[in-house]
């Protein structure tokens, strides 16, 4: 799948739930799988597309909102795939951890910047945008 | 989704937590149960086989530390068994796998407990 010219752009749209993270991991994997990627490069981007949706889902979990949608787009070209993740999950705020749970939101996002080149967390208006960049080659 | 869980004890007593497949947010949750199960029963070594994961996410890494916290305010310990270099992989780049006692196989498993004990 290489673009030439324009990049092509791959959206996937789905319920910001748990049970559905596992979707997006295999449309990226498709996405990634079909680039100038090693085998590793398409796992660390399958892990990280993985790891965003978690965290909007577990902000989606904390703040009621799990009934709003995550998009993920990804955009190809012959260098690199941008990946942009938009939920409205609500704010990220600190909150309380489980106990049982050693921050494993913190793990998430120390994954996500050593999975990917370029990674950005902006707030939006009910979400969260995080873009990432990852490079071929 | 595919995900396996299933827990069976080694010769000499020590639980075994087997897992198959994707150890996501969506399927972490029933690790945590078995683990606690475990934990209420009083054990003092558990060990989780990761031999036929596929995927293994933070979520999933946050319960083993969580389990392993609970085993060493014990006295205990938590090993892993996990051959598969990519999701080793995923302990390397965190730094857990220097937390961890990680080994290749139950054989190596079993004897890396005894001797430690």
């Amino acid at each position: 799948m290489e673009a030439h010219g324009e990049p092509a752009v791959v959206e996937l749209k789905f319920p910001c739930k748990p049970e559905f993270v596992g979707v997006a991991r295999l449309a990226i994997l498709g996405v990634a799988s079909r680039m100038k990627f090693s085998y590793d490069q398409v796992e660390d981007v399958r892990l990280a597309v993985g790891e965003a949706c978690t965290t909007s889902v577990e902000w989606g979990a904390k703040n009621k909102r799990d009934e709003t949608d995550i998009t993920v787009r990804s955009t190809i070209s012959d260098t690199k795939l941008t990946i942009d993740i938009f939920d409205q999950a609500g704010d990220r705020h600190e909150s309380q951890k489980d106990e049982a749970d050693q921050e494993p939101e913190s793990l998430g996002a120390l994954l996500i910047t050593l999975l990917v080149d370029e990674v950005t967390v902006t707030p939006i208006d009910g979400g969260t945008h995080v873009k990432m960049v990852k490079y071929a080659g | 989704m595919n995900f396996g869980i299933d827990t069976y004890n080694l010769e000499n007593g020590v639980p075994v937590i087997k897992l198959e497949g994707e150890v996501d947010v969506y399927t972490a949750p029933q690790l945590k149960q078995q683990m606690i199960s475990l934990l209420e029963s009083g054990t003092k070594q558990i060990v989780i086989d990761l031999t036929k994961v596929e995927y293994f996410d933070s979520t999933a890494l946050g319960v083993l530390i969580g389990g392993l916290k609970r085993m060493r305010e014990r006295d205990g310990n938590l090993s892993l068994i996990c051959p598969n270099p990519r999701i080793r992989r995923v302990f390397e780049i965190t730094g857990l796998d220097k937390v961890f006692d990680i080994y290749n196989s139950v054989d190596d498993a079993r004897t890396g407990i005894e001797l430690v004990s």
